[in-house]
C-alpha cells in the first residue's frame, strides 16, 4: 500500500508571453520504506513536481490539475487525503511530521540570524508541548545521526561549512520522524568529498529509521548506487519507472539508454562518452506527440503524432514509448 | 613594553579603527568649517570694524581705540595669525564655546544654541521614533499581506508621500487645522502667557503646539520607513530560509516573528540610529513655518543676519551629531547582526 | 508579436509634465491673456487681497498682483533653477560615476569614498551657509550650490551601471577588437546607460527644485525674481496663511506637487518598462 499516490499532476507557470507546462501529467507512487530516485536533465520538471508534492508552489507557478493522495494512517489503518484539497491548517499538521523536505542548495535554507539549536527546536516545540529544555535534549541525538557534534548547536549558520549546513538540514528533516523525506539535489553545491558523506548519511539515516526517501538528482551514478526504484523524467512527464536494478540492466526508453550511457565509468577506459543529441525543449512549447522524438534515434511519424502511454514490460517496470527496446 | 605584533593586533581591532577614524573626521570637519568661515566674504564683524576704522581713523589710532578693536577681534577669534586663530578655534570647540552671537550680542552663541537644542531634540526625537515604529509596523504588515488592495494602495501612497518635502505637508496641515478649523495652534512651542515649568498644564500645552509640526515630520518619515520595510519583507519572503520555514509547517505567527521580523529589524534599527543622528540637524523649513524655537529656525535666522558664531556652532553640531551616530551604529552593529561579529 | 506595453503611470506622468512644460514655455503668451502682458511683479496699492474673480482667477496678493500671472512666472523661474541645477548635477554625476566605474581600483575607492561622504553629511546647514556666502544669488550660482549635494545620487547609479556593464564582458571584447578607450566609452557604454540618465535627470531636477524652494521659503533664495518658493514665503510672511487665503497659499504648492508627482509617475513607469518583473 503506497504512502503517496500522485495522479496526473499538472503544474504550470504563468508567464508574460505564455504558459510553461513544467509538470504535465505526472503519475507516480511512493511506497513505505523505499528509496525512490527521480532522474532527468535540468528543466525536466523534477523540482517543480516535488514543490507540488509539499505544496509549496508559488506564483507564477500554479497547480493546473491532478491529485496527490497521501496515506498517513498508522498500524495498517489507512487515512487518505488529497494534499491539494485540504486546508492550509490541515496541511501544516502534516508538514514535517509526515513529509519533510530538503530543498535544493539547502545551504541557504538556514535562517542566518538564528542559532542552529533555535532553528531545530522551533518545529519540535510547536508540534509537541515540550518546553525549551526538554526539546534541547533531543537535539544532540539528531545531530549524531548525521555525524555532527553537539557543538554545532550554539553556532550560527555562517560559522558552518557547506557540508555541515547540509547535514544540519538533513538532521532537521528527520526531527519529527516523518514517513517520507524529499531531497532535491542534496549534493549539487558541494565538493566531491562532502557529496559522498552527505549521500551516505542520508542513506543510512533513512534506512535505519525506515523512512521513505524521494531523491532527486540528475546524476545517474547516484541513482545506481542509492535508490531502490528510479523514475526518469523528461519534458514534464515520466517516461520510464522501475526497480533500479531493472532499469539500469535493461533500460527500455531511448532517453534512459542515453542517460545511462553517458555515465563515465573507470572500466570503460578509452571508450568515447555518448551524449544525447539535440537540446532540451522549452516548457512553453513542448514537442508534439512523444516529446522526445526530436532527439530520438528511433523516431517515426507515429512518434510525432501521438503521445505514448505507460506500459508495464516487466514487473514494476513501466515505459512510455512506441519503439521500446525490450531485451527478451 | 608591548611587542610589535600586539600593537598591530590592537590597531587592527575593528573598534579601535572606527574610533580613530571618527576622531580624524571630527578634526577634519572642524578644520574645514574653520576655513569656510574665514574665507567667506561679508563677515559682518570685520566689515563693521573696517568701516569704523575708516570713519574714525583718529580714534582707532589711539590706544583706547586699538584696544577696543583688539578686544572685538579677540571675542570673535579674528586676531592674530591664521595659526593662532586656528588653535583658538579648536580650543574653543573643545571648551564648547563659539564666540558671541550677533543676534543677542554679547550673549555667547552657545547659549542660544543650548536654548534651542532641547526643543529640536524633543520634537525631532519623538517624531523620528514614532515615525519609525509606525513605518516599520505598517511596512511589515503590507509586505506580509501584499495581495490585498489596501496593501497596494498604501504602498503607492507611501511612495509618493515619502518623497515629499516635509514643509509641503506642514503648510497644508497648518492651513487646514490651524487657520481653517482652529483646532491646533500654528506657531510657537508653547503659549507665551504660560510660565514654563514641569506642570501638567504646560506640558499639555507644549504637546498641543508640537502636534502639527510633529505630524508633518512623522507622516513623511513614516512613509519612507513603510517603503523600506515593505521591500525588505518582500525580499525576505522570497529567501530560501523562509520557504524552508514554511515547509517545516511552522505557524504563520512564528514565521512572522522569528524569520521575518528578526531579519527586518537589524537593517531598520541601523537606519533608525542614523536618523537619530540627524536630529541635531533640525527640521529647518518646518520649524520656520511653525515659528518653532529650535535649531533649524535659529540657523535660518543666523544665516539671514550672517551671524557666523551661531552658524559655525550649528554646523559643527550637525556634523558632529551625524558622525557620532554613525560611530555608534558601527559599534552596535555586531551586537544585532551576528554575521558581522568577526574580531 | 508582443503587445507594446506602456505603463499607466508613465502616461499619466508624461501628461502632467507636458502640461507643466507647456505652461512654462508659453508663459509670455499666457501672461498676455491674463493681464495683458504687463510685468506680473509690479506692485500697487489698489485692489489688495482681492478674492478670486473673473478678472483675477486666483485673486490678488498683498500688493495687488494677479496671483495666477505670478504663479506662471514663478513656475518658470523655479523650473529654470531646477533644470540648471539638475543638469549640472547629472553631468557631474555622470563624470564621477563613469570614471569610478570604468577605472576601478584606487580611483574608484577614492571617488566612492567622496561620494558617500557627501551623502552622509547633512546638506541643509551647508546649503544655508553657502547661500550666505554668495552675496547676490542668481540662477546659476544657485544651481551650482544645489548641485553640490545632489550629484552623489546620480553618480552612484551611473557607477553601478558602468561596473555591471564592465563585468558583462562587452568591454573585453571591444578591447580585443582594438577599440580605443574613447571609442569604447561612446559606442559601447553610453548607449546602455542613457535610460538611467533620463531617470536621474528628472529626479535631480525635482530634488533641486524642492531644495531651492526650501531655501526660498526660509527667505534665503534668489533675489529679485519670484519663484514658487518665494511665493510661499510671502504668503507666510504677509499672513496670508493665517488669514486662510487659500488662493495665495495653495497654488504654488499644488503646482510644485504636480511637478513632483509627474516625475514620480514617470519614474515608476520607466522602472516598470525596463524591469518587467515589477509589472502588475
Amino acid at each position: 500500500m503506497e504512502i503517496v499516490r500522485i495522479e496526473d499532476l499538472k503544474i504550470y507557470y504563468k508567464l508574460i508571453d505564455g504558459v510553461a507546462k513544467a509538470v504535465d501529467g505526472v503519475s507516480i507512487k511512493v511506497y513505505p520504506n523505499e528509496i525512490l530516485g527521480i532522474a532527468g536533465e535540468s528543466g525536466s520538471g523534477k523540482t517543480t513536481m516535488v514543490n507540488g508534492l509539499v505544496r509549496l508552489v508559488k506564483p507564477p507557478a500554479y497547480i493546473a490539475g491532478g491529485s496527490i493522495t497521501v496515506n498517513y494512517g498508522e498500524n495498517g489503518i489507512p487515512k487518505e487525503v488529497n494534499l491539494l484539497r485540504i486546508s492550509e491548517n490541515e496541511m501544516r499538521n502534516l508538514r514535517w511530521s509526515f513529509i519533510s523536505y530538503i530543498p535544493q542548495a539547502s545551504m541557504n535554507s538556514l535562517n542566518p540570524l538564528l542559532r542552529v539549536k533555535d532553528q531545530m527546536m522551533d518545529v519540535i516545540r510547536e508540534r509537541s508541548n515540550k518546553s525549551k529544555e526538554e526539546a534541547l535534549t533531543l537535539l544532540p541525538e539528531l545531530l549524531k545521526r548525521v555525524n555532527l557534534s553537539p557543538q554545532v548547536l550554539d553556532m550560527y549558520p555562517h560559522e558552518l561549512s557547506g557540508g555541515m549546513k547540509q547535514r544540519t538540514i538533513i538532521a532537521m528533516a528527520l526531527a519529527l520522524s516523518p514517513k517520507i523525506v524529499i531531497a532535491d539535489e542534496p549534493t549539487t553545491a558541494l565538493d566531491v568529498v562532502s557529496q559522498l558523506s552527505v549521500l551516505s548519511t542520508l542513506y543510512d539515516v533513512c534506512r535505519k529509521s525506515k523512512t521513505s526517501l524521494v531523491l532527486i538528482t540528475h546524476d545517474m551514478a547516484v541513482h545506481a548506487q542509492l535508490t531502490d526504484r528510479v523514475a526518469i523524467m523528461y519534458a514534464g512527464k515520466i517516461v520510464e519507472v522501475g526497480r533500479t536494478a531493472d532499469v539500469f540492466k535493461s533500460p527500455i526508453h531511448p532517453y534512459t539508454k542515453g542517460l545511462i550511457a553517458s555515465i563515465p565509468t573507470i572500466e570503460n577506459g578509452g571508450k568515447r562518452l555518448e551524449g544525447i543529441s539535440g537540446i532540451a525543449p522549452s516548457p512553453k512549447n513542448w514537442p508534439t506527440g512523444c516529446r522526445f522524438h526530436p532527439r530520438c534515434p528511433k523516431a517515426t511519424d507515429k512518434c510525432r503524432g501521438a503521445e505514448p502511454s505507460m506500459v508495464e514490460y516487466e514487473e514494476g517496470h513501466f515505459v512510455a514509448c512506441f519503439h521500446p527496446e525490450v531485451k527478451k | 613594553m608591548k611587542s610589535i605584533n600586539e600593537i598591530k593586533k590592537i590597531a587592527n581591532n575593528y573598534i579601535v579603527r572606527r574610533i580613530v577614524a571618527y576622531i580624524f573626521l571630527m578634526f577634519l570637519t572642524a578644520t574645514i568649517t574653520f576655513f569656510i568661515f574665514r574665507l567667506m566674504p561679508g563677515n559682518p564683524v570685520e566689515a563693521y570694524l573696517r568701516s569704523m576704522e575708516q570713519r574714525f581713523p583718529q580714534y582707532f589710532e589711539t590706544r583706547a581705540g586699538m584696544e577696543l578693536s583688539q578686544k572685538y577681534k579677540e571675542m570673535f577669534g579674528l586676531q592674530g595669525s591664521i595659526f593662532h586663530q586656528y588653535f583658538c578655534f579648536l580650543r574653543n570647540i573643545v571648551k564648547g564655546t563659539f564666540g558671541p552671537s550677533l543676534l543677542t550680542f554679547p550673549e555667547p552663541a552657545e547659549k542660544l544654541i543650548l536654548q534651542a537644542l532641547p526643543w529640536t531634540i524633543g520634537l525631532l526625537g519623538i517624531s523620528t521614533i514614532i515615525a519609525w515604529l509606525l513605518g516599520v509596523l505598517v511596512g511589515v504588515f503590507i509586505g506580509w499581506k501584499r495581495e490585498s488592495k489596501v496593501s497596494t494602495f498604501t504602498a503607492w501612497l507611501a511612495l509618493v508621500v515619502s518623497q515629499m518635502p516635509q514643509y509641503f505637508l506642514a503648510i497644508i496641515l497648518v492651513f487646514v487645522f490651524a487657520y481653517t478649523l482652529y483646532l491646533l495652534p500654528g506657531t510657537g512651542a508653547f503659549n507665551p502667557l504660560l510660565k514654563p515649568g514641569f506642570y501638567p498644564e504646560f506640558i499639555f500645552d507644549v504637546i498641543k503646539h508640537a502636534t502639527l509640526p510633529a505630524l508633518s515630520i512623522i507622516l513623511v518619515t513614516a512613509a519612507g520607513w513603510i517603503i523600506s520595510s515593505r521591500s525588505l519583507v518582500i525580499t525576505i519572503l522570497n529567501e530560501d530560509y523562509l520557504i524552508f520555514a514554511e515547509a517545516k509547517g511552522l505557524k504563520p505567527g512564528t514565521i512572522l516573528r522569528n524569520y521575518v521580523m528578526k531579519n527586518v529589524l537589524p537593517p531598520q534599527i541601523t537606519g533608525l540610529a542614523i536618523s537619530l543622528g540627524f536630529i541635531v540637524n533640525g527640521a529647518y523649513v518646518v520649524e520656520w513655518i511653525f515659528n518653532y524655537p529650535g535649531i533649524g529656525r535659529l540657523m535660518a535666522i543666523a544665516v539671514g543676519l550672517r551671524d557666523y558664531s551661531v552658524m559655525q556652532g550649528v554646523m559643527l553640531l550637525s556634523i558632529f551629531g551625524v558622525l557620532t551616530a554613525n560611530l555608534i551604529v558601527d559599534l552596535i552593529l555586531p551586537l544585532i547582526d551576528p554575521r558581522v561579529r568577526r574580531g | 508579436m508582443k503587445k507594446a506595453y506602456v505603463d499607466r503611470n508613465l502616461i499619466a506622468g508624461s501628461i502632467i509634465i507636458a502640461f507643466i512644460i507647456f505652461l512654462a514655455v508659453f508663459q509670455p503668451w499666457l501672461n498676455k491673456l491674463i493681464i495683458g502682458g504687463h510685468n506680473p511683479m509690479t506692485a500697487s496699492f489698489f485692489g489688495r487681497y482681492e478674492p478670486p474673480s473673473l478678472k483675477h482667477l486666483l485673486g490678488t496678493d498683498y500688493v495687488c498682483r494677479d496671483v495666477l500671472a505670478l504663479l506662471l512666472l514663478g513656475l518658470k523661474s523655479s523650473l529654470l533653477v531646477g533644470v540648471v541645477a539638475g543638469t549640472l548635477s547629472t553631468l557631474m554625476g555622470i563624470i564621477v560615476g563613469f570614471i569610478a566605474g570604468y577605472k576601478g581600483g584606487i580611483v574608484d575607492s577614492i571617488l566612492i569614498g567622496t561620494t558617500d561622504t557627501f551623502l552622509v553629511i547633512p546638506s541643509f546647514p551647508i546649503l544655508l551657509t553657502l547661500s550666505a556666502y554668495v552675496k547676490k544669488l542668481d540662477v546659476f550660482s544657485m544651481g551650482v550650490i544645489l548641485m553640490i549635494f545632489s550629484w552623489p545620487f546620480s553618480a552612484r547609479v551611473i557607477r553601478s551601471r558602468v561596473m555591471s556593464f564592465k563585468n558583462a564582458g562587452y568591454i573585453e571584447l571591444a578591447k580585443l577588437n582594438n577599440m580605443s578607450d574613447l571609442e569604447i566609452i561612446f559606442l559601447e557604454i553610453l548607449p546602455n546607460i542613457v535610460p538611467f540618465l533620463g531617470v536621474g535627470f528628472g529626479q535631480s531636477v525635482v530634488a533641486s527644485m524642492l531644495a531651492a524652494t526650501g531655501l526660498e521659503v526660509i527667505g534665503l533664495g534668489l533675489s529679485g525674481v519670484i519663484t514658487l518658493g518665494t511665493m510661499i514665503n510671502n504668503a507666510i510672511g504677509t499672513g496670508a496663511l493665517s488669514m486662510g487665503q487659500w488662493n495665495i497659499v495653495f497654488p504654488p504648492i499644488i503646482v510644485l506637487m504636480m511637478v513632483f508627482i509627474g516625475v514620480q509617475l514617470i519614474n515608476m513607469g520607466l522602472e516598470s518598462t525596463f524591469n518587467p518583473r515589477l509589472r502588475r
